[in-house]
């Protein structure tokens, strides 16, 4: 009995002890959990995606606006053989609905004021077309029109050639997917390849600065209203064709042509350098292709193989080439003057003009001072420029609301609403400016398309696209589980015991 | 008819030189000259460039010295070790393995030196195919004592600065000499080009291509590309003979003439004291040199060079103590120390072998990754400390994850002596993105740089550079083929302190009373 005494002196009762009270045990899980509540913003601040908000009602409103040009036609109609009848009526005609909303009057609204007699005075307002009965069809400066007598009954195609040029029909479409997309400005490359220098007969050189500023300079400084142009040539010695043109035979001589088929892989990009890479401005290339002694001359065969008459194709969206077939036997190395580049740039010209969607002028139609294009011409490529980059803007502001709504990881950052918001107002902008100045409405709906387009691939929306929640449970789970499961059984514990306290208390 | 071609000239040269180890070093040189042309003012890079016509020069070089108006452009892309001892000076003294690139750039554009110098290593990776836009700021350096000028800055007005980069890890292929063949205005299809077979150059023992755009006061841009190698004849004759044709080395012969090329001649050093055979008949023979003027003839050439009274090549085995007399005045040897992975020591050993005394230009460029600590530098000049010998020292610490180091000093050798350096260093450990995708392999490091200069009286003649070879460093690299395991297993570990601590802290105890419940067993 004595040593049992003993025992319980020494054996302290566990709770009495300092650190066993249980007011000490439960302040310490108190602040484990406290510290983990605490954490929870900040772990949900750290890992949380940004998404600011998108204003996507602005993007619907806009996308279902349309762009619409008005043009508005004086005609003269006081002294000539006009049937002003008929005229009205074929323009009523022009404005069914149905034909309003076709592709090809699409952002075009048309109006026609007519001069009936000398006395009334027609209020001439900025941007109008004057359109008179003269001698011969002459597209004058100034947005004048003159057609001959004889093309009055034709007045009011000439006039829709004029004003809505595109989307006339099936091949006109296919002629339009050549055209390039638009951009502010181009490198213009112009190289002239000899395909083997070692045979002889080379071209070593070529008057090329004089003949860009006599034969393109005019047209580019008349373009300067939709593109800036860089200018730049070279010269190459070796440019191999990838394949081997067919031999034909044309009169007594032999030669060589080339297939439709051909024209397709003519560019042998593997061993021609035409592209530049320094700069990220779209390139039009311009070929003057030179056959070696053993190949010329080379001709264009049409499709049932026999040779034609032009010496030059249009690549689409990609540039031009000519073929040079030098005469009989020249001298050795050969330099081109400003005057044997004359047909050569001159075919360059008219393919510059197609890749940049320019439309040709009406047949039967000329132009007077020596202009290289008339404001008719390019008021049609600005009003038709500024619709394609308003529908590209409105386009892929509605891809990004669209896509932003559908992935609920994508996050959205600061850099994408400021570029979605300058986009619209840019848009906005263009609305306000139409009716006034197509070159401004380009210039606004351009600003808008690339600052949509920046938006739309910024690299930071794609950032946590491809992280799914399982590879985040999957680096979570081995440490969050084992850690909250004691965290968890000890406070149930505690709250178990304070609980059967209570009880306890509450009995006695 | 007009001619433009007086503006633009092109000339190539072939020089071939046997080595005394029976080996054949070639270096082809295509020079095109722009006549009267400037490098573009950098205060004209806020406005639109003039266009730009080009006939030889290379259009796609030629857009990107215009788009960053750069003065000065060295580029190099080397594979393989240059051993100066046997092989002496290269033609081009840019033989330090790996990617070399650097520029000289005037300042005062709209766009700052760096922005421009970034455009132009993207620029440049863009057109040769080479990792070249990974010399980002963690290798460029300014060493301007070494790398000086080689052409004339116009405009003295303006500062010029220089980005230097090197990148030794960088390894030269086909993919490479494709597009360099590509600037060339006659391809690899007719003139002295038509040698270049990559088969043979990438089977050299040493090969190198270089470009070198330099201004020429009163002359104009000239843009040099340069292709050397040094091709082993002997293990192609299976190990007997060093007689070496145009077929032979390269696998082809010259056929054709570039038409454009005003001058074509291929140059070969004649042996002096040894009988040899030459064929065919040079154009011209001065100086030990022999010289082929390949405008002149039509037939295809195909130089060949025989030893007829040697009937097996033997190398001149020298005694141990009576070692080879090397073909430079200095010899390098360059080390690290230590197996450890976070400590060593670098140690560079530079003989002199000239009875004169030699000064030279030492530079070192170190990644941040290798610390280095001056205070520890030593130097010994045969055997005994004499730290007197170092001067005009001038060193930029590096900035971990920023900034290479750079120590730049002049040092002075005694006549026949040999110095030696030493630094400790320590390594990095670094960041888990950090590490290169073959991470087990390790770092190489950028090699050192020397310029002697030796001094005869009042004159003093610099040397070419020479480059140490590159050095490889190994880091504490963590096992990347199992992440997730290794997140297990760390978490692992966490859960068990946290768990074990947690336990401490909240357990209860209490006393179980083992007596009394024996009684109530027994009872």
């Amino acid at each position: 009995m004595e040593t049992q005494q003993q025992d319980e002196t020494v054996l302290r009762e566990p709770s009495k002890l300092s650190f066993e009270s249980q007011r000490t045990r439960r302040s310490i899980l108190a602040s484990y959990w406290i510290v983990i509540f605490l954490a929870l913003p900040f772990w949900w601040h750290t890992t949380s995606i940004e998404r600011l908000s998108l204003p996507s009602a602005r993007v619907r409103a806009q996308v279902e606006k349309e762009l619409a040009f008005p043009v508005t036609i004086d005609l003269d109609a006081t002294n000539s053989s006009l049937d002003i009848q008929s005229l009205k009526n074929d323009f009523r005609q022009l404005q069914k609905p149905v034909l309003l909303s076709s592709q090809r009057w699409k952002g075009i609204d048309m109006q026609l004021r007519l001069k009936e007699d000398r006395g009334t005075q027609v209020v001439p307002i900025p941007g109008t077309y004057s359109v008179a009965v003269g001698k011969a069809g002459a597209l004058g400066p100034k947005r004048q029109l003159t057609i001959s007598e004889n093309d009055v009954p034709s007045l009011l195609e000439i006039l829709s050639r004029l004003v809505a040029p595109y989307h006339t029909s099936v091949d006109s479409d296919l002629r339009e997917q050549r055209v390039v997309q638009y951009a502010a400005r181009y490198r213009l490359a112009f190289s002239l390849l000899n395909e083997d220098a070692s045979l002889g007969q080379t071209i070593t050189g070529w008057d090329v600065d004089n003949a860009i500023a006599e034969y393109l300079s005019p047209t580019l400084s008349s373009l300067s209203v939709l593109h800036n142009f860089t200018i730049e040539s070279q010269v190459q010695l070796h440019a191999p064709l990838a394949f081997a043109p067919q031999p034909v035979t044309v009169g007594n001589d032999s030669a060589h042509g080339l297939s439709q088929e051909d024209l397709t892989v003519f560019i042998n990009s593997a061993h021609w350098t035409l592209s530049s890479s320094v700069s990220n401005d779209p390139v039009l290339h311009f070929v003057l292709f030179v056959p070696s002694s053993t190949q010329k001359p080379l001709y264009i065969l049409d499709d049932f193989g026999s040779p034609t008459d032009s010496s030059s194709f249009l690549l689409p969206q990609w540039g031009g080439v000519f073929i040079l077939n030098i005469a009989g036997e020249a001298a050795d190395k050969l330099s081109l003057s400003r005057s044997h580049l004359q047909p050569v740039f001159s075919a360059f010209r008219h393919q510059l003009l197609a890749l940049l969607g320019v439309p040709p002028i009406p047949a039967g139609m000329n132009l007077v001072d020596d202009d290289p294009l008339s404001d008719w011409q390019l008021d049609a490529v600005l009003r038709r420029r500024a619709l394609e980059a308003t529908q590209g803007a409105q386009e892929t502001l509605y891809s990004i609301v669209k896509l932003v709504e559908q992935i609920d990881n994508m996050p959205v950052g600061q850099h994408v609403k400021g570029d979605v918001q300058d986009a619209l107002t840019a848009l906005e902008q263009v609305y306000k400016v139409s009716p006034s100045s197509p070159t401004l409405a380009l210039r606004w709906s351009s600003e808008a398309f690339s600052l949509a387009s920046r938006a739309f691939f910024n690299p930071g929306m794609l950032a946590l696209l491809y992280f799914p929640a399982e590879h985040k449970y999957a680096v979570y789970t081995p440490l969050f589980a084992s850690i909250t499961f004691p965290l968890v059984v000890a406070l149930g514990r505690e709250i178990l015991a304070w609980w059967r306290d209570r009880r306890q208390q509450s009995r006695r | 008819m007009a001619s433009s071609r007086e503006r633009e000239r092109f000339d190539e040269d072939l020089h071939i030189r046997p080595l005394r180890d029976g080996k054949v070093a070639s270096t082809f040189s295509f020079t095109t000259l722009l006549q009267d042309a400037s490098p573009r003012d950098p205060l004209s890079l806020a406005y639109d460039d003039e266009s730009q016509h080009y006939t030889l020069f290379p259009l796609a070089l030629g857009q990107i010295l215009r788009t960053y108006a750069i003065t000065e452009l060295h580029l190099a892309l080397n594979a393989g070790k240059w051993r100066y001892e046997s092989w002496g000076f290269p033609e081009e003294p840019g033989v330090g393995t790996g990617a070399e690139l650097w520029a000289w750039m005037g300042d005062g554009a709209s766009t700052t030196i760096d922005e421009r110098w970034q455009g132009l290593r993207n620029a440049l990776a863009g057109l040769f195919c080479a990792s070249l836009g990974s010399m980002d700021d963690q290798r460029t350096t300014s060493p301007f004592l070494t790398f000086t000028p080689e052409g004339s800055l116009p405009n003295a007005t303006l500062p010029y600065r220089l980005r230097h980069a090197t990148l030794p890890s960088e390894h030269v292929c086909t993919e490479n000499l494709t597009p360099f063949l590509k600037l060339l205005p006659c391809k690899s299809l007719s003139g002295l080009a038509r040698l270049l077979n990559p088969h043979r150059l990438f089977d050299a023992d040493w090969h190198g291509m270089s470009v070198h755009v330099t201004w020429r006061e009163g002359q104009g841009v000239e843009v040099r590309l340069i292709f050397q190698t040094v091709i082993d004849p002997i293990r192609n004759s299976g190990g007997k003979r060093r007689d070496w044709s145009f077929e032979s080395l390269f696998g082809r012969v010259v056929e054709n003439r570039c038409p454009v090329a005003t001058t074509s001649r291929v140059r070969i050093q004649l042996p002096s004291e040894e009988t040899y055979a030459i064929l065919p008949d040079p154009t011209s023979n001065a100086d030990n040199i022999a010289t082929y003027d390949t405008s002149v003839g039509q037939d295809p050439l195909d130089v060949s060079m025989r030893w007829p009274e040697e009937y097996a090549f033997q190398y001149q085995i020298t005694a141990l103590d009576l070692p080879e007399i090397p073909l430079t005045p200095l010899t390098l040897q360059r080390t690290l120390i230590g197996s450890s992975q976070a400590q060593g020591q670098l140690s560079i050993v530079i003989q002199n072998t000239l009875s004169s005394q030699i000064q030279t230009i030492y530079l070192e460029t170190m990644p941040w990754l290798v610390q280095l600590y001056i205070h520890t530098l030593q130097i010994h000049c045969n055997g005994v400390q004499r730290n007197d010998l170092i001067s005009n020292l001038s060193y930029t610490p590096s900035v971990p994850h920023a900034r290479p180091a750079i120590l730049q000093s002049v040092l002075t050798l005694p006549p026949k002596s040999t110095l030696r350096l030493t630094f400790d260093i320590t390594k990095s450990f670094l960041r888990y993105t950090e590490h290169p995708p073959d991470a087990q392999r390790g770092w190489d490091l950028p090699p050192a740089v020397f310029v002697p200069i030796i001094s005869v009286g009042n004159r003093s003649d610099v040397l070419p550079r020479l480059y140490t070879p590159t050095l490889l460093v190994d880091l504490a690299t963590p096992d990347f083929s199992m992440p997730y395991n290794v997140i297990i297993l760390s978490c692992t570990l966490m859960t068990l302190i946290f768990g074990s601590i947690f336990n401490l802290l909240t357990r209860k105890f209490v006393i179980v009373d083992l007596k009394q419940g024996k009684e109530q067993k027994g009872s």
